[in-house]
């Protein structure tokens, strides 16, 4: 079975990265894992690079 | 519930802000008694006052529920209000800059600048920041033994280095400073416009003679960068179009004054209070010496600490739930950021001052959609007159009694006198 979607936070304004919904304006696809989310990807609302993205706790 | 007047007071209260402990008292009391809760001192619209970071995170999170510009962004007199509409032509602030506007506006004016300051793109400007920083940093070694830092450096260094990447001319700096200081300042008799006591229509038209210096100004600056532009801030703003069109003047006045404003004062704040913090507690200098990568969390901490921006804030755009109690349309809300950033719920032991906070939570800088635009550049060009100046230094004292802004707004140190002595 496939491993649920996960949700990343950005740490320095709360932008979420949701692996279901990937982020299309940007050329990510739905779906797309956070780690193949490209390296030089950064927030689309406060610029802070992937590296900067925490991972939430679900549940 | 509501907050007991003299709480209420206080919280708005230029002059207990300058004191600083009695905030810091008030604002202990309501988290502790009463997080969220309505305050209505004298002469004020009543007011939701947002005392905890995770409430405020929560309000900033929903920029659709909670409007920026549909009332004044800041806390003011309804008297003030009033006059405000009147000038101009019934928005409730007199400068339409990017703290003040929601929505695809918001989105489409952030856009017009913030490529320029991601992190990645700040980093090609750290060579030329890092020498602004030792032009600073010698000329402060050579007023040794004694200087007063915040005027000395800390207002000076941000100011240099904005202005720099927005375009404006050096000789322009100390017009720029002023301007700015009155504009932030209007309650402070030693930085307001007229350099005197005034009551809150004075304090009013003093800004509204301030902004007409600005328009004046940046006026021009829409001429010379649209006639030759750059790859500079400034020039990103005058050439701007959004849907075709370019920016109408008060988004472009707007514009250009937050981020001449804002852009500077701010990180001055946080600078001047740092030094003063290193001053009280020897034990940070030699930390840090001992450890100069401990410099990203002093300045982390140095934000947590001086907490520039007092407030800001919101209302409103439909009946809510915030933390249990009724919100209504229209009612108007306080993020009191001074008061999250020493919650005891997110920060062990919030009224001294560590380095060891990993990760340092601060919430100066806002959240959400409308977090500071220039956050990583305040952080970069902090860390790097820190990296500059402490490996000078032997040891720091206060050399006199440092003293704080009269405003409950924008504000921090004005004078830090401080005694040093070099390695």
């Amino acid at each position: 079975m496939a491993e649920p979607f996960k949700r990343y936070r950005c740490s320095y304004c709360g932008q979420e990265y949701d692996e279901a919904e990937g982020w299309p304006d940007d050329g990510i696809a739905p779906g797309t894992r956070w780690a193949d989310v490209p390296d030089d990807w950064y927030c689309p609302t406060c610029g802070a690079e992937k590296a900067d993205f925490e991972m939430i706790e679900i549940g | 519930m509501k907050i007991p007047s003299d709480l209420a007071h206080t919280i708005v209260d230029s002059k207990a802000y300058a004191a600083g402990d009695p905030v810091d008292d008030a604002f202990r009391t309501i988290r502790a008694e009463m997080p969220l809760a309505v305050a209505e001192p004298e002469g004020v619209e009543p007011f939701w006052v947002v005392s905890r970071h995770a409430d405020i995170m929560a309000v900033e999170k929903q920029p659709e529920i909670f409007h920026n510009g549909d009332k004044s962004t800041f806390m003011t007199l309804k008297e003030s209000d009033g006059m405000v509409r009147f000038i101009t032509g019934g928005e409730p602030n007199l400068i339409r800059s990017l703290v003040s506007v929601d929505g695809q506006e918001h989105k489409d004016l952030r856009a017009v600048v913030f490529p320029s300051v991601t992190p990645k793109a700040i980093r090609g400007l750290e060579d030329d920041i890092r020498t602004i920083a030792k032009s600073f940093v010698a000329e402060m070694l050579a007023k040794a033994p004694e200087c007063d830092f915040a005027t000395d450096v800390a207002f000076l260094y941000p100011l240099r280095v904005i202005m720099t990447v927005l375009g404006v001319p050096q000789e322009d700096e100390p017009f720029m400073l002023k301007l700015t200081q009155e504009l932030f300042s209007s309650a402070d008799p030693e930085l307001n416009r007229d350099r005197k006591e005034v009551n809150p229509a004075e304090a009013l038209d003093g800004l509204r003679r301030t902004m007409e210096d600005l328009e004046a100004y940046f006026g021009a600056v829409t001429e010379k960068f649209r006639a030759n532009p750059t790859d500079q801030v400034n020039s990103l703003i005058a050439n701007a179009k959004i849907n075709g069109e370019y920016l109408n003047h008060r988004q472009l006045m707007g514009y250009y004054i937050i981020a001449a404003t804002a852009g500077h004062d701010t990180t001055s704040n946080t600078t001047a209070g740092a030094m003063w913090a290193l001053a009280e507690r020897p034990h940070l200098l030699e930390q840090i010496k001992a450890d100069p990568s401990k410099v990203n969390a002093f300045v982390e901490e140095s934000i947590r600490w001086v907490v520039p921006v007092k407030h800001f804030m919101r209302s409103a755009t439909l009946d809510t739930e915030l933390a249990g109690q009724q919100i209504k349309a229209g009612d108007w809300l306080m993020l009191a950021y001074q008061s999250a950033n020493r919650d005891e719920a997110v920060f062990d032991d919030p009224y001294n001052y560590r380095l060891d906070r990993e990760p340092n939570r601060q919430i100066a800088f806002g959240y959400g959609a409308h977090v500071c635009l220039g956050q990583h550049l305040a952080r970069m060009e902090m860390r790097i007159l820190w990296e500059e100046l402490l490996p000078h230094l032997k040891s720091i004292e206060l050399a006199g009694e440092p003293k704080r802004t009269i405003s409950n707004f924008v504000c921090g140190p004005k004078h830090v006198p401080i005694r040093f002595t070099l390695n």
